[in-house]
């Protein structure tokens, strides 16, 4: 550990107070805590409020994954994981079955997520309605009240200029049948895998100064009308690495003139598909 | 009239704004179906009655009783939750404002627009929240085809069309309109005031219509308070109190109608 630094970068008193705004998010699974976010040494969007909860939970015995898009070899990524070996001396995997805290940005792993690991989610902008409703006033008061009108207004114009509901990822959802929540940027076929997850998940935004909750097997329900339901995206491709047809896929340019392949956006699933 | 089917009830009605008089000691009541008239110059306390009315500030002292149930006793305004009051003008109440870019969602489509009271009402199908939307729009007047248009677009009528669309779709008991017809040129007005008639008339929805145009006030409404400074100075039944005035203030509204 680099000396002048307290284990995980975080003085004690911060962290305690990180603990007890995730101990009341948890108790109210989607509603958003506001907390006192504090200055981290890398720059707002970057994955701050992400790193301030997993700061706030880690443990000497833990291992740490952090994925960005889906992949352990980002720069954001590996920056963020080699933060964390630096201020804790912690274990490090790319394994998602040996992690015990997944730190993510934009994907929730292919691979089942068990009770033994928490899912840490880097949040833009935790508020679901606020490009519909730019007072926070206002918005507090519509969850308050659940005045959840709006959300279906905005599935509603989709729907009619578009044909479908076009919004593929930050689809928003309902959490134990309450709370209106952003699930972060992350694709829409990341959705129904938050539905009675295994593993607890835990929302932070730094900017806004954020922290929210799913707890273990709770309800997460993605909006949509009764004629048009929730669908996922899906692929008439195979990833070109391991031939998965059942992953998240990127889209790959991969010369000049225009020839594209599509890949597994989830590494290290697509390592361990290899392997098999 | 049978004492149940009072919708609104208003009993010494006052509000200060500090040591300014914004309405005073102000009594009436409203039943089903009926259409209640306010005039008055400017600053004689109209805006201020209706804000107290539909529960966007608390007066200082008096009580508004209404009714939303026919079998439930008349429910108090004032000691309601925030959350009842909200739920309240969602559904069972609304407001038409003066200006429809204030009671519109200006970047939502028509139907948009529409369909955010519908889906109050639980509707969670599309298809027969766009049914509705297109019902109202026709019951208003307006292009079928311009649902997916944004208001932005739409002329001043067409928007206030829109607007009254909105806040009839959800079958409200009562409806209170500020200057529904200003800033709109005479025929537009007229035809508007046509299409008002007609729908309320349909759903013996209750109106109150706060006006200065005698005009206006005098198609629309079965009743009528003339406003002067705060205070009342002047009620009945509109046809009455326009053809033979009482109150100086009235006599001088009455004869200040431009004629043609």
């Amino acid at each position: 550990m680099i000396d002048g630094f307290n284990f995980a970068y975080l003085d004690e008193a911060t962290k305690r107070m990180i603990r007890r705004t995730i101990l009341k998010a948890i108790c109210i699974p989607g509603y958003q805590c506001p907390f006192g976010g504090r200055e981290m040494p890398l720059a707002y969007g970057w994955g701050t409020g992400g790193i301030q909860v997993t700061a706030s939970i880690i443990g000497m015995n833990d291992t740490l994954k952090v994925i960005d898009q889906g992949a352990d070899d980002t720069t954001n990524a590996i920056s963020i994981k080699n933060f964390f070996k630096k201020v804790c001396q912690i274990k490090t995997t790319e394994d998602t079955e040996n992690a015990s805290i997944i730190q993510t940005r934009h994907r929730i792993p292919e691979k089942k997520l068990s009770e033994h690991q928490i899912l840490v989610y880097q949040v833009p902008q935790p508020e679901p309605l606020r490009r519909l409703e730019p007072k926070e006033q206002e918005t507090r008061k519509l969850h308050a009240y659940e005045e959840y009108a709006l959300m279906h207004v905005k599935l509603y114009e989709e729907i009619s200029h578009y044909g479908s509901v076009i919004k593929t990822y930050a689809y928003p959802v309902r959490t134990n049948r309450r709370y209106i929540t952003d699930p972060s940027p992350t694709p829409k076929f990341d959705n129904p895998k938050m539905d009675f997850m295994e593993a607890l998940q835990l929302f932070g935004a730094g900017r806004e100064r954020r922290i929210y909750a799913i707890p273990p097997y709770t309800s997460v329900k993605s909006l949509d009308f009764e004629d048009h339901p929730f669908e996922i995206q899906t692929w008439d491709e195979r990833c070109d690495i391991c031939g998965s047809n059942n992953s998240y896929l990127d889209e790959i340019i991969v010369n000049d003139k225009g020839e594209k392949k599509f890949i597994c956006s989830d590494t290290n699933y697509c390592e361990k598909n290899i392997k098999t | 009239m049978i004492i149940k089917d009072k919708i609104l009830e208003v009993k010494n009605l006052t509000h200060y704004y500090g040591e300014q008089v914004g309405c005073e000691d102000i009594s009436f009541d409203l039943y089903q179906g009926e259409i209640l008239g306010i005039v008055g110059e400017s600053g004689s306390g109209k805006s201020t009655l209706l804000k107290c009315l539909s529960g966007q500030i608390s007066p200082s002292q008096g009580i508004i009783n209404f009714c939303i149930d026919q079998n439930q006793p008349l429910q108090d305004l004032c000691k309601i939750s925030e959350q009842k009051k909200r739920a309240l003008m969602r559904k069972e109440w609304g407001i038409v404002q003066q200006n429809p870019r204030d009671g519109l969602r200006l970047r939502v489509s028509a139907g948009g627009n529409i369909a955010e009271r519908i889906i109050n009402e639980e509707i969670k199908n599309y298809s027969n929240i766009r049914h509705k939307a297109l019902e109202w729009m026709d019951k208003t007047e307006m292009e079928k085809s311009r649902i997916d248009d944004f208001p932005l677009n739409f002329s001043g009528g067409m928007q206030q069309r829109l607007q009254i669309s909105k806040i009839l779709s959800s079958n409200p008991k009562l409806v209170y309109m500020d200057e529904p017809t200003g800033g709109l040129d005479v025929s537009v007005q007229a035809k508007l005031l046509d299409t008002i008639t007609i729908i309320v008339r349909d759903l013996n929805v209750s109106m109150i219509i706060v006006s200065h145009d005698l005009a206006v006030v005098k198609f629309l409404t079965d009743k009528l308070l003339v406003m002067k400074s705060g205070m009342v100075v002047e009620s009945g039944l509109t046809d009455r109190v326009l053809d033979d005035p009482q109150h100086s203030y009235t006599q001088l509204l009455t004869s200040s109608i431009l004629q043609v």
